[in-house]
């Protein structure tokens, strides 16, 4: 890809040359016009910051916010007759039940809305960083240009809140994972967008403190002094005083710009031992309770784009392939506070009403069902027919029919339900069906960008839901 | 030149102001005539056979069929000739034929020159790129006395656009482009300071001469520009959906195949060390669109990175953009695929066309097409290297003065069929290349000894091609493996990287080791796409990863203590496991003057390290030809030491592996063993070897300051900055921030 490709374009209005005034802008633009990204008006945004809280590895809804039939464990039971392997209970919301474990998200479910209803894409034979891959950028790799994630098309597009808080931050995910290593970079990135938009990692939310403060090795002193340095160097360097020119001032000032934000008042929004201890007591349930307490800091500060996830290493946390009940049970023990305690902070500073939380996965579980009812692909996890060991028990096989999103904030209707599944096995959807293209739609509406929003890459434009032609859903909002 | 454009603007001025308001024009009479009568198929979004006259310029331009209008030559104008019938099928498709009026005034407008407006200059002749490539003459100037052909062509260039050439770089700078050229590394104090003295006249072609005929560094850095366009990464494989081209591509470069065979090497990996993965692509497990089987995956990336062409948009559908219609790309890709007839499948739809394997110059291609994949792969590389097929050889070139230069001859390296600055030059350098036998040292040598190459740097002006006019080479910022490795020539620390099958470590180039957030951050690519040109834009993450990251903070830290003569050799293990997941090893160590033995267990990538399990099973000691089990037995968590005190004991033996119980999915254990008869380095318990050649420690301040300047700048500090410098150094960590502080300098980071 060359540098012209990547020269992005985009346009807020379309223009019609052939229409009444077209001598007039042919004038203005012969030549050099750029081509033309399709563009609709950008909608009002209801938000401006998206808090995206990633459950890695396929979260089972029927273990969460999709409760079937509870079926209690005894050796010799049928695996085929398990649709949950928990009790529901109810929410604030009446009508609306979810897994026992997840109380504290139940009392905040009128804050938000719940869409179970998300079909995954169609891609075959399961592989869990591909379709995360789809889910973060909206585009089934391989794909012949690298695409961006999401944090980097609104980074690109909406810039930063705050210019000390880079715009898409990225909390929670290790980028060596093992054999699945090259998927997940694969999508932490902004693609043909170009580096500045790719996402500040962050893989321990306890490090992100130390991660924005000058190294511990060369301590404040030593920082400011070597910077120090460096700034009187560049003074002195023939090439600084033969002028300037575009590539090299802006590599100075982005030297600059890391060392403010290095030594900015904002950094302290990353320093979680800042954090009064109730309060941070109240977030801590492990790592992820961490980065949703960071999260809210960072919200607090001006941050556009957070990613917050469970981490996805292949057979780990949400990825149940054994030990499926007791696996659900400690992951729900680290989500529920937290993702309630974010709810309520962010309520309580008024920030709700303009942060978007969205809590997804790549697709949901099934005990017996691998992919779709309808289109089956190849299974990856023996499933007895009756179960003799508690090890059998639990969703392990990768359900892509139907699987649970939840919303909280930004606009978003409160308490309400949206999408419905059938409550014997296979539990398909079978109201309101979700796809990828119509919940980023959802998602970029609320932030204030159209879903046919395009960027001109190797001249052709590539959209940010496919094709442009993911709609939003109007009936969750409000 | 001054007088002669004034009088121009002043006969310009005049013409505009008398003659012009009659003469036809786009805006007030072409386009209400074409907006009436083709909006319908060929407005708005509307581009019936990729053609659109929503703007002049595209237009102009055409669609698939080629250029719509030749300025001043209405006749020869497909515009005109549909319109009229004389070329079928004549337009406005299914609608009234345009009045003659109409028709007539279409006519004069081209005839005119096509003009936009009353007062706008003729349009220029669309740029039509041909297949075959003939050497054009060598032209004389009297701006130049060079026997170079290149520079004969540039002065005539600079003739002809005006300006004088500019006077070549110092040999400081010189040496200093030419070593990271060629090499990817900095000329050391030594060499660059012979270069400099030497009174030689020829002395920076044989420089170049000499660098080139260095077949291992030369190797090591070009290495790296083409895993990018390859799609080539050593580390990653998606579950066996890519395979690394690593020792072919390295051996190709190393033995300096010629471009031919190279290039057949990739369409027809036909012998057992060829480079089966180029064409195998890159592939994620699971259900994948038509247009991205590794059938066409190999049709895109051969025709992208070998032509300059994009069949990316037309592997699904006719392209909006170019002439290429899918079946372009199926029909190349038909001589990849396992059956010789593909069908179309549009959007992933399958049409039910067929088509057989069809070269995208279809001048090209011979009567039949073999049935047999490993014929049709072999007539493939034919077409590719055919004599008459000029546009191999024109990317070729074209990519390597891109690189070298920092813009190409033609603006979009993925695209020849864009107009170059200079067809002649281009022409000949092709035609050169070709006729020394494809050899690809040739080509740098042509370019690296020509004026053009050797001309001060230029900024980068705007990127419309239309205004571009050669000035000389643009400024480049080095690359991440660039910065990586001058590191490591300054300072004797150099990255670690492990051949595959050996346990033990070794000092490498950066291209040899995985990509880290360092070399990412300076624009390494993840090669899962064809990367033509590195995004070395600066930006705050990446001056994040380089004011605070931890690689860049241990390599200065380490390289500061290697120059300092401080650096000690870490005690070397006397036993390592290697990365052991569910297998096992034996230990079995003679234990003859030792007092103690520390063994050790360190994580190696599990999922959950914590709940491994190592085990250290029949762990025994021998004394007097007595084995005794270890007192107690091994028992250790992950990571921990056990220190054994061995006094007394000849020897020691176990078999170390992980429990069973800890081989589950989700803790996934992989864990090294190492034994060790002293305190070791957490830090380095890998051995590696053999160790770097460290620069000579520096016999003081003024030393070391000379040395970091002239290696990593070539020049040597002026007074303020050695004044600046030796105040630093006093400081506690004053070298290692010195250091920092130089590779930041804009001055480093590019070739000027």
């Amino acid at each position: 890809m060359t540098r012209e490709e990547k020269h992005i374009h985009s346009r807020l209005t379309r223009r019609h040359f052939l229409g009444a005034s077209a001598a007039a802008t042919f004038a203005a633009l012969s030549g050099t016009a750029p081509l033309l990204a399709e563009e609709s008006p950008r909608p009002t945004p209801t938000a401006d910051t998206l808090i995206l809280l990633w459950m890695a590895g396929g979260m089972a809804q029927t273990e969460t916010f999709d409760p079937k039939r509870p079926t209690a464990f005894e050796p010799g039971m049928k695996s085929d007759r398990v649709l949950s392997t928990f009790k529901p209970i109810p929410t604030k919301v009446d009508g609306i039940q979810i897994s026992e474990g997840l109380e504290r998200i139940a009392s905040v479910m009128d804050r938000g809305a719940l869409i179970r209803s998300y079909q995954a894409g169609d891609l075959g034979f399961i592989l869990h960083s591909r379709h995360q891959y789809h889910w973060h950028t909206g585009y089934a790799p391989p794909q012949t240009v690298a695409m961006p994630h999401i944090g980097s098309v609104i980074a690109r597009t909406l810039g930063p809140r705050n210019p000390d808080v880079p715009a898409f931050i990225d909390v929670g995910q290790n980028m060596e994972i093992g054999g699945e290593s090259a998927g997940i970079k694969a999508f932490h990135t902004a693609g043909f967008l170009g580096s500045e938009f790719g996402p500040f990692l962050i893989a321990d939310p306890q490090d992100a403190g130390a991660s924005v403060r000058p190294l511990s090795e060369l301590g404040d002193g030593r920082f400011q002094r070597r910077h120090q340095l460096y700034k009187e160097l560049a003074a002195q360097s023939p090439v600084a005083r033969y002028g300037s020119d575009f590539q090299k001032e802006s590599l100075l000032r982005s030297i600059e710009s890391a060392h403010r934000l290095l030594s900015s008042p904002s950094a302290k929004a990353f320093d979680l031992s800042l954090e009064p201890k109730p309060s941070f007591d109240k977030y801590n349930t492990g790592r992820f309770g961490q980065g949703c307490l960071l999260a809210r800091r960072l919200t607090e500060a001006g941050a556009r784009f957070i990613e917050v996830t469970t981490e996805y290493i292949p057979f780990k946390n949400w990825d149940t392939h054994e030990n499926g009940h007791t696996r659900a049970l400690g992951m729900k023990e680290q989500i529920d506070a937290p993702i309630a305690q974010l709810v309520l902070d962010l309520e309580e500073r008024g920030l709700l009403n303009r942060t978007l939380i969205v809590v997804a996965s790549e697709f949901g579980r099934d005990m017996m069902v691998e992919g779709k009812p309808d289109k089956k692909v190849k299974d990856q996890v023996t499933v007895p027919a009756v179960m003799t060991e508690p090890k059998f028990f639990g969703m392990h096989r990768h359900f892509t029919d139907a699987g649970s999103v939840l919303l909280f904030g930004g606009g978003v209707k409160k308490g309400m339900l949206w999408g419905k599944t059938a409550d014997e096995r296979p539990c398909k959807t079978i109201e309101n069906p979700v796809r990828i293209e119509q919940l980023h739609a959802t998602i970029y509406r609320a932030m204030g960008i159209p879903a046919n929003l395009s960027y001109v890459v190797e001249k052709r434009p590539v959209y940010v839901t496919q094709d442009g032609k993911g709609t939003a859903i109007p009936e969750l909002f409000t | 030149m001054l007088p002669r454009k004034l009088l121009l603007l002043v006969y310009g001025a005049l013409w505009a102001s008398v003659a012009n308001a009659e003469r036809p024009n786009f805006v007030r009479d072409i386009q209400p005539i074409l907006a009436a009568n083709c909006k319908a198929c060929h407005g708005g979004d509307k581009r019936s056979g990729g053609f659109t006259i929503r703007e002049y310029a595209e237009m102009l331009h055409g669609g698939r069929s080629g250029a719509s209008v030749i300025p001043g030559n209405a006749g020869q104008s497909l515009l005109l000739q549909r319109i009229t019938g004389e070329r079928g099928p004549v337009m406005p498709l299914g609608g009234a034929p345009l009045t003659s009026a109409n028709i007539s005034l279409i006519r004069s407008w081209i005839d005119d020159g096509a003009r936009l407006n009353p007062d706008s200059e003729a349009a220029k002749a669309p740029w039509i790129p041909k297949l075959e490539l003939t050497p054009p003459a060598i032209p004389l100037s009297r701006l130049t006395s060079s026997s170079h052909s290149v520079d004969r062509f540039i002065a005539r260039y600079f003739e002809t656009h005006g300006g004088k050439v500019p006077a070549v770089v110092s040999d400081a700078a010189f040496a200093r482009r030419a070593y990271l050229d060629a090499w990817g590394l900095l000329p050391s104090p030594a060499d660059l300071d012979a270069f400099v003295k030497s009174i030689d006249p020829n002395k920076r072609a044989q420089l170049v001469d000499r660098l080139l005929d260095d077949n291992r560094n030369y190797a090591e850095h070009w290495i790296s520009f083409w895993n990018d366009l390859l799609r080539n990464d050593g580390g990653d494989n998606y579950h066996g959906g890519r395979e690394s081209i690593t020792a072919w591509l390295y051996k190709a470069l190393e033995t300096n195949e010629p471009y031919n065979r190279f290039v057949t090497d990739l369409l027809n990996p036909a012998k057992r060390d060829s480079p089966a993965g180029f064409l195998l692509g890159v592939n994620w497990r699971g259900d994948i669109n038509a247009s991205q089987t590794p059938t066409m995956q190999a049709a895109q990336n051969s025709a992208q990175v070998l032509l300059g062409i994009n069949l990316k948009c037309n592997s699904c559908h006719d392209s909006f953009i170019s002439r290429w219609k899918l079946k372009d790309a199926y029909g190349l890709a038909a001589f990849f695929s396992a059956s010789p007839e593909m069908e179309l499948v549009r959007c992933d739809n399958p049409t039910g066309q067929y088509t057989d394997a069809s070269f995208l110059f279809p001048e090209l291609n011979p009567g039949s097409i073999p049935l047999a994949l490993d014929d049709r792969r072999a007539m493939v590389a034919k077409l590719f290297t055919d004599p008459r097929n000029g546009r191999t050889p024109r990317t070729l070139v074209n990519r390597y003065w891109q690189r070298l230069l920092g813009r190409g001859i033609v603006a979009d390296v993925d695209d020849l069929d864009g107009e170059p600055w200079s067809p002649e030059l281009l022409d000949w350098l092709a035609s050169d290349f070709v006729a020394n036998g494809h050899d690809l040292k040739h080509l740098l040598r042509t370019i690296m000894t020509s004026q053009a190459y050797q001309m001060p740097g230029v900024h980068r002006e705007g990127t419309n091609v239309k205004e571009y006019v050669f000035q000389g080479p643009e400024f480049r910022r080095i690359t991440a493996e660039e910065f990586i490795d001058a590191i490591g020539s300054i300072t004797g620390e150099w990255q670690v990287a492990t051949e595959p099958g050996k346990k033990a470590g070794r000092y490498s180039r950066d291209w040899r080791i995985n990509s880290t957030t360092l070399s990412r951050a300076l624009g390494r690519p993840i090669r899962d796409q064809v990367f033509t040109e590195r995004d070395c834009s600066a930006t705050t993450l990446q001056s994040l990863e380089l004011v605070n990251g931890s690689v860049l903070t241990n390599l200065i830290k380490q390289g500061a203590q290697r120059m300092r003569g401080e650096w000690k050799t870490p005690p070397a293990n006397i036993f390592d496991s290697g990365k052991l997941s569910s297998g096992h090893a034996t230990i079995d160590l003679d234990l003859n003057g030792l007092n103690e033995l520390r063994l050790i267990v360190a994580d190696a990538g599990s999922y959950s390290p914590e709940r491994v399990l190592p085990v250290w099973a029949n762990a025994m000691l021998e004394k007097n030809g007595e084995w005794v089990p270890v007192p107690n037995g091994v028992s250790m968590t992950v990571p921990s030491e056990k220190i054994l005190d061995v006094r007394g004991y000849s020897r020691f033996r176990a078999v170390v592996g992980v429990d069973k119980k800890s081989l589950q999915s989700d803790i996934s254990p992989t864990v090294r063993f190492f034994a060790f008869s002293e305190k070791p380095d957490w830090e380095h318990l890998v051995q590696v070897g053999p160790e770097t050649p460290v620069p000579a420690s520096p016999t003081g301040s003024a030393d070391v300051i000379s040395r970091i300047w002239i290696q990593a700048l070539g020049r040597d500090a002026t007074p303020a900055e050695r004044k600046l410098a030796i105040k630093a150094l006093a400081e506690p960590g004053g070298l290692a921030d010195l250091l920092w502080s130089v590779f930041m300098l804009p001055e480093f980071q590019f070739i000027n």
